[in-house]
């Protein structure tokens, strides 16, 4: 019975085959097509349970970037669709989409972080400080990684070693980082001194157009893109998230696995306090306030289970941009904050319906 | 038969499920006032038809009468209304919540919306008084109840909903001694009251003592109904359950060779509560079977060996050098593999692919510093894509449209990719969830890898599996190893004799 | 400076004044240039006899937690002055940003039967009942800033003026482009925190202002008194609009990460003023060549005078410049304009962010 039930429908529909992010997330698709006996061979690697689902998401979300550019088209046709207003969407999103790329591996591997906000403050708190500052940019820059990674331990070490969910631990992180940060600051805002302005070039020196903060946030997407989807690494974050226990008895470390998403997290909360202290050129402890909540909903509306074991950066950071987005065309269009913020729960919400659906249609 | 008029009537009931036939024909009646058990090997259908019974499940045929009239169970709650309460084997208890609020939990006593907490307090009282056990206060949290106290309360429970027919199952697994004793007390008690109970066990010795008639299921159907309890020999109930309709393929057994090297050794076990002082080896291309009850600590064993579980006492020795207790990873890296129980929640990442599913356990081969070569990930699967007639043999196929057979077999396939690095294999309940065509299939792969001098330490509830593909047999009860024997010295009846009783015919 | 005088009682303290701020002294310090500074805000000086130590008064003390600069600043200039007498014990409790702890912390307070309260309350509303009960104890209560909306729940209050600081920028800005004489500016706010009454007075302030001059306002965003978010929201703002005349910041702590942005973006078509007045924001102004020209004041300085004015309603004495024998009702202070022009005399009063 086996053979004849299970050969039919062999190739899950990819209706968004070959178009959009789809082919994008596949570059190296051609590499391993070969005339096979399973037909066509365009992803051998199917992440889920339709491989056509996660397209037709991504479909989705492009077709939400779409109608939110014509919207700002036709509504703001001087503003909108000029190169500065791109750049400037692009710059805005860089320090949330640096976060949201960490907080991608964290939840694929069964976890979430709320702590990313507070650990990005403290990071761009301590980089600022008189003692290291006085050390120049590349400390600086170097402080905030070491500082935001070492957080990330901390929680990670509690998380698999203190068996405390993760939920609480990063929760205690939340609290206690930004009380650090307001300790350490004294809760005033320290400015980047001249001297050090290096870091502010991040912001303002452009290559092609694009300033350099834009590029550190390319750069972070792409290397998450390869760790997650071409390294042994993201792999077994797949692995852990998605059953921890298989895992495990697969001989797969689940402990160390999930220490080191969470540092992960954490390097990338440090790369975003250089961008946060370029930008604004200063190290606050009221930096980042609410981050966690924008991260975890662009990771959600990007297609990825918050259960976890299922998610793909390129759909976080679509999420990202299009929060971005709506953002800017509230502000564009003269629209208060309140109304932005219900925009962006009804986009949540329909984002979450979308996936369920996706859910269960496998195939 | 059926001089008194029967509280319940099942007859014809079938109950299909993708793939199996858990239900093919059963009949069953129950009179009030008696303890009719139901028995039956792992797999006959007796869970099938609780849950029938409580509503969780709708027979696909067949009809129930109860209390003289047609009924559907629509629903656990219909059920209930009807006046059948299911006592499961893992209490369906909140432990946050306190012992009379449990006992009403569903039908609480209120008025507006407000609970009347003194009024459910008393009539928990009142209950548990009749259950002998007046002593557990109504306000205590459950959760610090002991498992005996916890069956108290589900019992109370099943009485609040003036449940006429109360089904049972091996209410005695988690109970001490003298707590049975209570239990069959209590059973009386409410048989007395005109209560029928349908009980479940596998221990011979308890259905003696206190069941009335015996049902006994093989293969989803009943075979036999309305024995007498106390008369019937232990002979032909063995024989009822294990007779076979099917009969099972197993792969020709090679001579054994003693001279092989030992691949594996336990000495002196020991995991306080589920197993003490296990001791055994597996040659090289031996096929070593462990036959017990659930519970019986035989999973436990097959998981501490492996690592998943840290033992308090006793060493695993593989090629025989020790291997770090309480460490998988260190398992696999010393030659073990293992098919867990529980292949959905403990073996496969379901969001995944075959090809995800097969490398997962030894990605290391497959990557320089950290990044994959999928191309020689492919080609390592889909060798043994072939090698097991994994079917579709599509390396990017999602891992649940599998059938349980090729699923099992993409188990099997992540500890094969290293040709030469596996020592031993450990199976636990290998041919669970697989129809019964590819279990030959998945015998003969079981054997071929033996074959090749992998050691292969094997556990399954079904004791003619054990017997028909193993070399050599442990039957384990209560945490312990109580016989060891060639497989071909022993016969289904005599091993189901050791596993229930403990006394070779 | 005047601080260093040897003779206490001829300090010239000044009402919004010039030296009450020891916490400031440091940054004030390293950049004044010209000693003895004379501010605007000449209200009136507590002169006379009234420093002299009196009766010994104990004086309780409860804000909101200092997330935000201005407040922290309130803190501090409150013990600063606090300090500065031999008679007054100063019984601060821990700050809080959460009502029910403030209203427990001021019943604390009440219970120690300290002899007067000065409370900024992070909700006037809610903490209405609570400095009722002070009150009615028979414990004068100094309300600082936010008003209590009973007016037995207090005995005296003073504070900044939101809507004059609106008018103030209105006014500076509005005069600045009619003299300009520029038609149909585009003029750009950027508030603080959209729900609070003090940023709908300072929008409204500012819109009244505009009006007389026949100008309006032609967006405005609401930031979150942070960095982060005043760059954000400017960063929009700035595309939203290629050409812009004249922006108000209602907020110099979001304030940094506007002027952040703007830099960024390499705009100058246009001038800024700020508000609140931050030592960070007037340095911005002395040092010119940036958008930022002016600041118009909110000064926390009011916690210094509040302390002043506790002790006087405790010791039963009056302002010595008024004939009055007791401290007034209600004080409201003036929102000033800080330019290049005047800058290096509201320097000392600027608090650092």
């Amino acid at each position: 019975m086996t053979e004849t039930s299970h050969s039919e429908g062999s190739t899950p529909q990819t209706p968004g085959n070959g178009t959009g992010v789809g082919e994008r997330g596949e570059p190296l698709g051609p590499v391993l097509k070969k005339p096979g006996a399973g037909g066509s061979w365009r992803r051998p690697f199917a992440r889920n349970g339709g491989a056509g689902s996660r397209e037709i998401h991504h479909l989705g979300l492009v077709a939400a970037l779409v109608l939110l550019a014509l919207v700002g088209v036709f509504t703001e046709p001087d503003n909108f669709a000029t190169s500065g207003n791109v750049v400037g969407i692009l710059a805005l999103a860089a320090t949330i989409g640096v976060i949201t790329v960490g907080q991608t591996f964290v939840i694929i591997g069964g976890g979430i972080d709320l702590s990313v906000g507070s650990v990005m403050a403290l990071a761009s708190v301590w980089a600022t400080t008189v003692a290291t500052q006085s050390y120049g940019p590349a400390v600086m820059a170097l402080c905030a990684i070491l500082v935001g990674t070492g957080a990330g331990v901390v929680t990670g070490i509690l998380i698999s070693y203190g068996r405390l969910v993760p939920f609480i631990a990063t929760l205690a992180m939340l609290v206690a980082a930004r009380g650090l940060a307001q300790r350490m600051s004294d809760r005033k805002t320290q400015l980047v001194r001249p001297e050090n302005d290096a870091i502010e070039a991040l912001s303002t020196t452009k290559v092609l157009g694009l300033p350099l903060v834009v590029y550190i946030f390319a750069a972070v997407a792409v290397v998450g893109w390869l760790l997650l989807n071409r390294t042994t690494f993201g792999r077994r974050t797949f692995a852990v998230g998605g059953n921890p226990e298989a895992a495990r008895l697969a001989g797969i470390d689940v402990r160390r696995h999930t220490l080191l998403l969470y540092a992960l997290s954490g390097f990338c909360c440090g790369i975003a306090a250089i961008i946060i202290m370029a930008r604004t050129t200063t190290g606050s402890s009221t930096h980042g306030d609410l981050y966690e909540l924008d991260a975890i909903a662009a990771v959600i509306i990007g297609g990825t289970l918050l259960t976890g074991g299922r998610g793909t950066v390129v759909g976080s950071i679509l999420g990202v941009l299009v929060f971005t987005l709506i953002t800017n065309l509230f502000i564009l269009n003269g629209l208060q904050t309140s109304d932005q913020l219900v925009a962006k729960g009804v986009i949540i919400v329909i984002a979450v319906l979308l996936q369920r659906r996706g859910l269960r249609s496998p195939t | 038969m059926g001089s008194p008029e029967p509280l319940l009537l099942m007859r014809g009931i079938v109950k299909e499920f993708p793939g199996v036939r858990a239900l093919d024909g059963v009949d069953l009646d129950v009179r009030p006032g008696e303890v009719h058990c139901l028995l039956g090997q792992n797999g006959a259908g007796k869970s099938t038809l609780i849950k029938v019974l409580a509503g969780a499940h709708q027979p696909d045929q067949g009809e129930i009468v109860f209390a003289g009239a047609p009924v559907r169970l629509a629903g656990p709650t219909a059920a209930m209304r009807a006046g059948i309460a299911t006592i499961y084997q893992e209490l369906d208890l909140v432990d946050g919540l306190s012992v009379a609020e449990n006992v009403f939990l569903g039908h609480e006593r209120a008025r507006l919306g407000f609970t009347r907490r003194a009024e459910a307090e008393r009539a928990a009282r009142d209950l548990l008084a009749r259950l002998g056990h007046g002593e557990i206060p109504p306000r205590r949290e459950v959760g610090r109840l002991p498992a005996a106290g916890k069956q108290v309360v589900s019992m109370a429970r099943a009485l609040s909903h003036d449940a006429r027919l109360i089904v049972m199952d091996e209410p005695s697994a988690a109970l001490a001694h003298d707590e049975v004793a209570n239990l069959f007390r209590i059973i009386r008690e409410l048989t007395s009251a005109g209560v029928a109970v349908v009980y479940i066990s596998h221990r011979l010795e308890e259905i003696r003592e206190i069941g009335d008639r015996v049902t006994v299921l093989k293969d989803g159907r009943s075979v036999a109904g309305g024995l007498p309890a106390q008369t019937t020999s232990t002979d032909e109930i063995v024989s009822l359950m294990t007779g076979r309709d099917v009969e099972y393929v197993f792969p020709e057994r090679p001579e054994p060779e003693d001279d092989r090297p030992e691949v594996l050794r336990v000495e002196d076990l020991t995991l306080p509560g589920a197993f003490e002082d296990v001791s055994l080896t597996v040659r090289a291309g031996e096929i070593v079977g462990l036959a017990g009850l659930v519970g019986s600590g035989r999973s436990e064993i097959l998981e501490t060996v492996y690592g998943a579980r840290r033992p308090a006492r006793g060493r695993v020795l593989i090629d025989g050098r020790p291997v770090r207790p309480g460490d998988t990873g260190a398992a696999v890296r010393r030659g073990m593999g293992m098919a867990p129980e529980e292949r959905k929640s403990q073996a496969l990442l379901m969001n995944e692919s075959v090809a995800g599913n097969v490398s997962v356990a030894g990605l290391s081969r497959y990557a320089s510093f950290g990044w994959l070569s999928r191309r020689r990930e492919l080609a390592d699967v889909r060798r043994q894509i072939e090698a097991l007639d994994i079917r579709p043999p599509d390396p990017r196929r999602p891992v649940v449209t599998l059938s349980g057979g090729n699923q099992q077999k993409v188990v099997l396939a992540r500890w094969l990719l290293d040709p030469d690095g596996l020592r031993l294999l450990i199976l636990d309940e290998p041919t669970r969830g697989v129809d019964v065509g590819a279990r030959a299939e998945l015998y003969a792969v079981i054997r071929q890898l033996a074959g090749r001098g992998i050691g292969v330490l094997l556990v399954s509830s079904e004791v003619p599996e054990v017997l028909g593909l193993a070399d050599r047999v442990l039957v384990v009860r209560e945490g312990r190893v109580v016989h060891t024997g060639d497989a071909r010295d022993l016969d289904e009846g005599s091993v189901l004799n050791m596993i229930m009783e403990g006394s070779a015919l | 400076m005047r601080d260093q005088s040897p003779r206490p009682t001829r300090r010239g303290v000044l009402f919004g004044g010039a030296a009450v701020a020891a916490g400031t002294l440091a940054a004030a310090c390293t950049s004044n240039s010209e000693k003895d500074p004379a501010p605007a805000a000449q209200a009136g000086s507590l002169a006379g006899d009234n420093d002299k130590p009196g009766k010994q008064v104990t004086i309780g003390f409860s804000a909101p937690a200092a997330d935000h600069g201005w407040i922290a600043a309130i803190a501090k200039n409150a013990e600063a002055q606090a300090k500065k007498y031999k008679d007054v014990t100063f019984k601060p409790v821990e700050p809080t940003n959460d009502i029910n702890q403030q209203i427990s912390a001021v019943e604390t307070l009440i219970r120690a039967k300290v002899n007067v309260l000065v409370i900024l309350p992070n909700d006037g509303e809610q903490l209405n009942q609570v400095a009722r009960k002070a009150m009615d104890a028979g414990i004068p209560v100094v309300n600082l800033d936010r008003v209590f909306p009973d007016k037995l729940s207090y005995r005296t209050w003073i504070g900044g003026d939101n809507y004059g600081m609106g008018v103030s920028a209105g006014n500076y800005i509005g005069k600045k482009l009619k003299d300009k004489g520029v038609s149909n500016p585009v003029i750009v706010e950027i508030q603080g925190i959209a729900t609070l009454p003090l940023t709908q007075e300072r929008t409204k302030g500012f819109e009244d202002a505009l009006k007389t001059y026949g100008f309006s306002v032609t967006a405005k965003q609401d930031a979150k008194f942070t960095v982060e978010s005043g760059n954000q929201v400017a960063s929009n703002l700035l595309q939203a609009h290629k050409k812009i005349d004249a922006l108000w910041n209602q907020d110099d702590d979001q304030g940094v990460g506007v002027l952040a942005a703007i830099k960024q973006s390499g705009r100058k078509e246009f001038f800024m003023v700020g508000g609140a007045g931050s030592a960070n924001a007037m340095r911005e102004i002395k040092s010119g060549g940036g958008v930022l020209e002016a600041t118009v004041t909110y000064p926390p300085t009011m916690a210094a005078s509040a302390i002043k004015l506790a002790r006087l309603i405790a010791q039963g004495k009056g302002m010595a410049d008024l004939v009055e024998l007791q401290a007034p009702q209600s004080l409201t202070l003036a929102s000033e304009t800080v330019t290049k022009d005047n800058v290096d005399t509201y320097m000392p009063l600027g608090f650092e962010s």
